[in-house]
């Protein structure tokens, strides 16, 4: 029978040692490639959003991916222009809000704002893949900008919140940033390429799209307690840097609401969390029915985004009408 | 617990470490706890089988080493029966009551379960053990936890290769040490392998994937990239794996034996299966099987009946792995099968043929053509391995087919894409290797190359793996069932 034939030279301890040494070289050459890629193809990530801000804002936007159209195609620029405001966007895709704090603190550490407007979504407190998860996922740590500072926030998160310490490996060797076939490639989420599209109602998508978002879950009281209080933290730590927190649920289609279970639980405990943390909050869910504000199941369109400043987020960000708090 | 995941990189770890520490004597146990480890990982219920197996291997073994005639026929037929028997019920019961349910008119009760991940392979391990200890070939081995470590050992529990016991046995324990050199050769197989999974395999696998996913309406560009990605990504699927099981297995003094023989440069149809893809598996097939059916003894017709029962056989061993259980398996077997039989019937005219052209017999041109021929003839019955059904699988054909006299003019319009391009590199890249190896091993070129050309294959290599490799823990195709 064949066997594998053993090399025939006798491996070295300091041949060992170079051979590694000169690999660990090269790595060090290629993160630092990556890293210099992540900054000159940025633009979605928030951490890339944030390195690229000078000075203070008026306004922090954080939440899931019904607040990152606010920021499509230039839109946060047009808002900046006629609210007179300087915004910024550090929505995520699937972030929920012990991911949306640990962007904050990042955010606190560098810069001040007055405002914080947080887009709530029901499927982003209850379960850990769209919070504990998160800080693992190979897209988001592939466009995330390297800092010591914010690696040892990171550590922080592993050690008290139960962040998968690989996420903190990952971050620190910059592995996602070296294997990312997308590095060439501009961050641009997907959505923004169809910033311009309308969604033709389908009940199959949207149906697949409710179960996307609301995984089972093992305990969802557990698991709404867990991401309700880390949105008190959240607040918390706003209040603490003189930042005034408004909570806003955004539009979705009619139909696409009567697929998400719990909804009106959700609701319930989000006004018990803005009526003890004293904060303002503004449902504007059923606002725009029509489903041609939607470029998907779910995610307003340019028609939708215009109308939504136009007839209610305008007053907000500029302050004309500044909701009351419960 | 896959090869490609950061856990098994630290059980590895972790298990280099103890295994270094413990004395000789005892590292055969530690092997066989971190064997067990290693598999309960894929689910702890999964160990009931995997003792059971290595229980009936034990017993029967045992008893097959008996005086008398009567026990040892009895201990063999009931030990194979387990085992083998085990696996074709778990293998097709529910197939099987699918399919026959219908014509019966009754309803059937469903085991509602399959083998777990790897039953083929270790199933086959202790059914060579069997028969080679009923045959006087092997010793039976006395010691339970041995055994079992033979049959669970972990690099090759999962998809072989199919080891067969004397061999493996009488390394244990006198061979268990962390030999430098050994492990250097070890680490160069598992990176290789590692590349071949994670890079070539798992790069071609989307476009593999997409194009099947949608047969009927994919292009017929579409299908042929498919076609012929697939062939080089189940064949780096399965030999990186078999690499990196040989690779970790020399990490502790164990050599197992060559499963991957740079297939697609085989001249015949024959030579692929005996010689060059899955050896262990041919072999295991030619030793029990092919020969105690009479083998090419026997007279034609029975010798055209042995080679086409033994791929069938093989047909219906292959199906589940990776692509569910169905009718394609056997299609794919047969029309192997179907391969064996137009190689016989031709031997003869291309003797006669050699002998009176022997200039255009021995000409390297006529080996490209014929290594071409092998290639694409295996190619089409790689669209059965990876169809889900017969009639998905003749779609495919039958679009490629209509398509092929104007394909040349197609090719220029086609919207090619990244992955496209990936995936054809990749490829060349593995078949300049694969050709340069056929001619020199490339382990000896790498030996006796300047450092620098050999740090510098190393480096392309695990760089490779970090800057191009799939690392969402994909598994390994063979090891699905």
């Amino acid at each position: 029978m064949d066997r594998v034939i053993p090399i025939r030279t006798e491996p070295r301890a300091a041949a060992a040692i170079w051979f590694v040494g000169i690999g660990l070289v090269i790595y060090a050459l290629l993160f630092a490639g990556s890293e210099w890629l992540v900054h000159r193809n940025g633009r979605m990530n928030p951490i890339y959003k944030i390195d690229a801000t000078r000075g203070d804002v008026d306004w922090v936007i954080l939440g899931a991916s019904h607040a990152m159209p606010l920021d499509f195609d230039g839109f946060n620029d047009e808002m900046e222009r006629r609210t007179g405001r300087k915004i910024l966007n550090l929505a995520g895709p699937g972030t929920g809000p012990l991911y949306n704090r640990f962007v904050l603190e990042y955010f606190l550490s560098r810069h001040r704002t007055r405002n914080l407007l947080y887009v709530a979504d029901g499927f982003a407190f209850r379960s850990p893949m769209w919070n504990e998860e998160r800080f693992s996922d190979a897209g988001l740590l592939a466009r995330t900008p390297f800092h010591p500072d914010l690696a040892a926030l990171l550590a922080r998160y592993v050690v008290r919140e139960g962040v998968d310490p690989r996420a903190l490996a990952d971050y620190v060797t910059g592995f996602s940033k070296l294997n990312n076939r997308n590095r060439f490639r501009r961050d641009l989420w997907e959505g923004e390429a169809s910033f311009d599209r309308t969604f033709r109602p389908s009940p199959s998508a949207e149906k697949k799209r409710a179960d996307y978002l609301y995984p089972p879950v093992d305990d969802e009281q557990a698991g709404r307690a867990r991401y309700f209080a880390a949105m008190a933290e959240l607040i918390g730590i706003a209040a603490r840097n003189g930042a005034k927190v408004t909570i806003v649920k955004m539009p979705i289609p009619l139909r696409f609401k009567s697929l998400l279970p719990g909804e009106a639980a959700f609701d319930g405990s989000l006004v018990a969390l803005a009526k003890g943390q004293g904060v303002s909050l503004i449902d504007w869910t059923e606002a725009m029915p029509d489903p041609g504000f939607y470029a998907d199941t779910d995610h307003l369109n340019r028609k939708g985004v215009t109308d939504l400043f136009e007839m209610h987020l305008k007053s907000v960000l500029s302050g004309d009408r500044s909701p009351l708090p419960f | 617990m896959l090869f490609n995941s950061l856990p098994f990189f630290l059980f590895l770890a972790a298990t280099l470490v103890v295994f270094v520490l413990l004395p000789r004597c005892v590292r055969w146990f530690a092997l066989l706890v971190a064997s067990i480890v290693f598999y309960a990982s894929f689910g702890v219920a999964n160990l009931a089988f995997l003792f059971a197996v290595a229980l009936v291997a034990w017993g029967a073994g045992l008893l097959t080493a008996s005086d008398r005639q009567g026990v040892r026929k009895a201990a063999l037929a009931i030990g194979l029966g387990l085992v083998l028997g085990g696996l074709a019920v778990l293998k097709f019961y529910d197939f099987v009551a699918d399919e026959i349910e219908p014509h019966l008119g009754i309803v059937l009760p469903r085991l509602g379960m399959t083998a777990p991940v790897g039953f083929s392979f270790y199933a086959f391990m202790a059914a060579a053990y069997l028969i080679d200890t009923y045959r006087g070939t092997c010793a039976p081995e006395r010691d339970a936890g041995k055994l079992a470590l033979y049959i669970s050992w972990f690099p090759k529990i999962l998809a072989g290769p199919i080891e067969r016991a004397e061999p493996f046995l009488k390394q244990v324990p006198a061979r268990l040490r962390f030999d430098p050199v050994l492990a250097s050769t070890g680490l160069q197989l598992i990176v290789w392998g590692l590349f071949k999974k994670v890079v070539i395999a798992d790069n071609l696998a989307p476009v593999v994937d997409g194009a099947f996913r949608i047969a009927p309406y994919a292009s017929p560009m579409e299908l042929l990239i498919a076609v012929y990605f697939f062939a080089f990504q189940i064949y780096c699927d399965f030999s990186g794996y078999s690499d990196i099981a040989i690779g970790l297995s020399l990490l502790f003094g164990i050599r197992l034996m060559e499963n991957f023989r740079r297939p697609y440069l085989a001249v015949t149809t024959a030579e692929f299966w005996s010689a060059r893809w899955h050896i262990s598996l041919g072999h295991w097939f030619r030793d029990y099987l092919y020969i105690p059916l009479g083998g090419s003894r026997t007279g034609l017709l029975r010798r055209y009946g042995n080679v086409m029962a033994v791929f069938v056989v093989s047909g219906l061993w292959h199906a589940g792995l990776g692509y569910g259980v169905g009718w394609t398996f056997l299609a794919w077997g047969a029309l192997n099968g179907f391969y064996q039989w137009a190689g016989l019937a031709t031997r003869g005219l291309s003797r006669r043929l050699g002998e009176r052209l022997p200039g255009i017999a021995a000409s390297g041109w006529l080996r490209v053509l014929r290594i071409l021929l092998t290639f694409h003839l295996i190619l089409v019955s790689w669209i059965f391995f990876r169809a889900e059904t017969i009639p998905q699988a003749l779609t495919v054909v039958r679009r490629i087919w209509a398509a092929l006299p104007g394909l040349p003019a197609l090719a220029p319009r086609y919207p090619f894409t990244a992955d496209h391009a990936i995936g054809a590199a990749l490829i060349l890249l593995l078949l300049a290797v694969e050709i340069l190896d056929e001619r020199r091993p490339i382990h000896e070129r790498l030996a006796a190359a300047p450092v620098a050309l050999r740090w510098s294959a190393w480096y392309a290599c695990i760089f490779g793996l970090v800057l191009l490799g799939q690392w969402q823990a994909q598994t390994f195709i063979y090891m699905q069932f």
